[in-house]
């Protein structure tokens, strides 16, 4: 070699390219990467289990099934939400069973009741239960351990954080839900309602949807049965055998500074996110739903996905765990008394180990730019049970 | 879309296809004296050609020339010897992905340099399919599967000169009972050398000099029986590095032996940039378990002389830091790892005169955990901008490996050295330790 820059010296372009698709073609076929065409994910996917429809559309979405409904199904969540977490007055789960049943009653089109005179359109009904009703069943089952404090946690308002029984509906039609949280809390005995929250988001398409920030959010996210039983269904391990087909959610209510991200600009706020504003692609190039590569570098050796940025921080790669189901619904509960908005991102998501969110969040603490623009404000986990019908009761 | 796919590893697939096709069958030129040396270019055009040619024990023998191939080696108990440590060239133009990757059992290479890969001057890997090898980096979504893949066995690449490639210079991923000694690598992007993911690894990795990479070594999930002695890891951005990474198979990492090693100066500005952002830092060791460094000279490192973490929520723990030479460091050990995940057990011996963060250190030994100081109490320094790797300086002319170069050597032995390596016969080395290597010409 008579000199380190090459004769016919690739352009730094090509060099890119030439790393670019060297490591890019092992990454092919993951996670999110489902089309090269540039259409979303799921606009052909089959129905999953219960023949539910892909899309929220008004469409009713059943209740019964061997999972919950509110989580992947229906395929494109509704445009509203209410969150009701509870306290208990003793750790008794006797009621789960008349509660199922009536869901099952208020979701079912053909019977229009009092509390849904128009029928259910397509609402859905999760529930869930808090750590400390399910560690007094047995410490060791998913859903027992309460989350740990994060970075900011310390200032989050008492009520906001955990309970004991989780109610979360979900509906195109946001008039019903009250009521229906309502007539469903009176079958719980000795429930007091600890927190709740609204919840809306907007258009997109199976699961995809522009978050408060402006980005396409739900990208990278488990879909089809095969990767939802690896990643969010708790399995059939004999530990967890009763609990299979349940999962582990975790909800954080993020307070969102929307005004000082704006003030970044677009080309700051996507080396935060790591993915472009208008249409989501990986700021390491490819299509728009692929994943971000994460070793691209410039011959220079930086990252071309940002070190700090929230992509490369919040990969499941980096801390060996799993890809979580992210659900999450933008919240705006008006002015703080300081003047500031108090709103913002409800993150919601599920997975079959709380682990995942655990190890995940604790990295974003570290690693996570995009943190500096957020602020806990919520917190709390909650046992996902398993599907439930009318043969098969909910319980626990 | 498909979890099953083989791990999205780095994908080098262009290979064993491509590079078959030119095999002649009737070789111009001599014919060897020894059926089981293959020369090139006089027996093969091309070292590929001479690679699929060998046979199983045999030699493939190269005379000087720029080589614009990337060799693929899939025969066990070959060796791929170059005859002027600086006259072969296996140049990749920047454009291809690796020098030499050999994926076979008992495969050496000597005496030649790999240079301007996009990925890996040489990589010798346990993790191959019909696509070609692979290696390291999970960052697709499923878990790696290590049982699918047994690491490959008695490896040695010696007196072997990468420079300028675009993620590692030599790199042993999945492998065992191996050697890779008398290398120098400079210019790398990531790391000059990388041993990563094998348990009972027995590797020695003695006598090399890494200078001007964004880090001299990196040892990664690499576990037991790692022996790293002897070295120059100085005029790198980091020097040396233990760590488990959660993007390979087996971690934690533990039980690496780092013994009598110059690990210097790690403040180099011509080198590509950590992409971490690591700079003046002679060791780091990031979720290591029970590490010995012991008798090395670790010094003139601006940030630190060793700095301990966490890799996400694996500690560090159990350091034996034993009669080092540590000095003007911007502080000699540091402890910065989260508080989710503090350090144990660090035991520094002797520990007078260093200078310590947190200042009670030492006193881990005894006491457990550290409480890590935030990275703001670390010596702050300016951190040069990064240099393209095919930019980084060209090193001196480098020494050839001693002897009758056409002999063709024994099989490697079955347990590679550094099961039986005696560190307690290791010196404490002197500063000067293989600078004949070093610089730029
Ligand atoms: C501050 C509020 C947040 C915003 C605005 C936000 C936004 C985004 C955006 C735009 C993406 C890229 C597109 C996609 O893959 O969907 C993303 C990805 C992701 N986010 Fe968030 N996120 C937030 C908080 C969180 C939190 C709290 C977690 C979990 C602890 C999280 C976990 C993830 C994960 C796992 C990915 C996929 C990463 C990958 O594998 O590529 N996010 N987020």
């Amino acid at each position: 070699m008579t000199d380190a820059e090459p004769a016919k010296g690739p352009s730094r372009r090509a060099l890119l390219g030439a790393l670019g698709v060297a490591v890019g073609a092992g990454a092919a076929g993951a996670a999110g990467a489902l089309t090269a065409t540039g259409s979303w994910p799921g606009e052909t996917q089959q129905p999953d289990a219960g023949g539910t429809p892909a899309g929220s559309s008004g469409q009713p979405v059943l209740a019964s099934g061997r999972y919950q409904a509110g989580i992947a199904r229906p395929a494109t969540p509704q445009h509203f939400g209410l969150l009701l977490v509870c306290d208990l007055d003793g750790t008794d789960t006797s009621w789960l069973g008349a509660l199922g049943q009536r869901i099952l009653e208020l979701t079912t089109k053909a019977t229009p009741t009092d509390v849904l005179p128009d029928g259910p359109g397509d609402l859905t009904v999760t529930v869930g239960l808090g750590p400390r009703i399910v560690a007094a069943r047995d410490a060791s089952l998913p859903g027992a351990e309460d989350l740990p404090s994060f970075a900011g946690d310390e200032t989050i308002e008492p009520h906001r954080r955990g309970g004991d029984l989780l109610l979360a509906l979900y509906s195109d039609d946001p008039s019903v839900l009250t009521a229906v949280g309502d007539d469903l809390l009176t079958l719980v005995p000795g429930a007091t309602p600890r927190w709740r929250q609204r919840l809306f988001r907007g258009h997109g398409e199976r699961g995809v949807v522009r978050n408060p920030f402006g980005f396409l959010d739900g990208v990278i996210v488990p879909h089809g049965d095969e990767e939802l039983a690896e990643n969010v269904w708790i399995g059939s391990g004999a530990a967890d055998a009763a609990l299979a087909a349940g999962t582990v959610c975790v909800i954080r209510r993020l307070r969102l500074d929307t005004a000082r991200f704006a003030a970044l600009g677009t080309p700051a706020q996507e080396r935060v996110i790591g993915r472009e504003r208008i249409d989501g692609t990986p700021l390491s190039g490819g299509p728009k739903d692929g994943e971000v590569d994460l070793n691209a570098k410039t011959p220079e050796g930086e990252f071309i996905t940002p070190l700090r940025s929230h992509a490369r921080a919040a990969h499941p790669s980096f801390t060996g765990s799993s890809l979580m189901l992210r659900r999450g619904y933008a919240f705006d509960d008006g002015l703080l008394p300081n003047g500031e908005a108090d709103a913002g991102l409800a993150f919601i998501c599920f997975q079959n180990t709380l682990r995942t969110f655990v190890v995940t969040q604790q990295r974003l603490d570290e690693n996570d730019d995009l943190m500096k623009y957020a602020t806990p404000t919520g917190s709390a986990t909650f046992l996902i049970l398993p599907g439930f019908s009318a043969s098969s009761p909910l319980s626990f | 879309m498909n979890f099953r796919i083989l791990p999205a590893v780095l994908a080098l697939a262009l290979v064993v296809t491509l590079s078959g096709c030119a095999v002649s069958e009737n070789p111009s030129g001599p014919t060897s004296s020894s059926s089981t040396t293959v020369r090139v270019p006089a027996d093969a055009a091309t070292i590929q050609e001479a690679v699929d040619k060998v046979p199983e024990g045999g030699m493939v023998l190269i005379s000087p020339g720029t080589y614009t191939e990337e060799v693929t080696v899939s025969t066990r108990n070959i060796t791929l010897r170059g005859l002027d440590r600086d006259g072969v060239i296996i140049d990749g133009e920047g454009l291809r992905a690796n020098g030499i990757q050999v994926i076979a059992d008992g495969v050496r290479v000597q005496n030649l340099t790999v240079t301007r890969h996009t990925f890996n001057g040489v990589l010798v890997t346990g993790m191959h399919d019909e696509n070609g090898p692979q290696a390291h980096n999970l960052t697709g979504y499923q878990k790696l599967d290590p049982a699918k893949f047994p690491p490959l066995q008695r490896f040695e690449v010696d007196h072997v000169t990468a420079t300028n490639n675009g993620l590692y210079g030599i790199y042993a991923f999945n492998s065992q009972n191996g050697v890779l000694s008398n290398n120098y690598a400079s210019g790398s992007a990531d790391s000059g050398f990388y041993v990563g993911q094998c348990q009972d690894c027995s590797i020695l990795v003695s006598g090399n000099v890494a200078e001007r990479n964004a880090i001299g070594y990196e040892n990664a999930n690499a576990s037991d029986s790692v022996v790293i002695t002897g070295n120059r890891f100085s005029g790198n951005r980091v020097g040396l590095t233990l760590l488990s990474w959660y993007q390979e198979a087996f971690v934690p990492q533990r039980g690496a032996t780092v013994v009598g090693n110059v690990i210097s100066d790690n403040n180099s500005a011509d080198s590509p940039a950590q992409a971490q952002g690591g700079f003046g830092i002679g060791v780091g060791l990031s979720g290591a378990q029970s590490d010995t460094l012991e008798r090395n000279l670790v010094s003139g490192n601006s940030v630190s002389g060793v700095q301990l973490s966490n890799t996400e929520d694996i500690a560090t723990t159990g350091t034996r830091l034993t009669d080092n030479a540590l000095s003007g460091n911007g502080v000699d050990v540091a402890d910065v790892a989260a508080t989710r995940s503090p350090t144990t057990t660090t035991c520094i011996t002797p520990d007078t005169g260093l200078s310590l963060l947190p200042g009670d250190l030492a006193a881990s030994c005894s006491a457990g955990a550290s409480a890590g100081v935030a990275a703001s109490a670390l010596p702050q320094v300016q951190v040069p901008a990064g240099v393209s790797f095919l930019k980084v300086g060209r090193p001196v002319l480098q020494p050839n490996l001693d002897g009758d170069l056409t002999a063709v050597p024994d099989a490697l032995p079955t347990s590679g050295p550094a099961g039986s390596f005696n560190t307690t016969s290791v010196t404490l080395p002197a500063a000067d330790l293989l600078v004949s290597s070093t610089g730029t010409r």
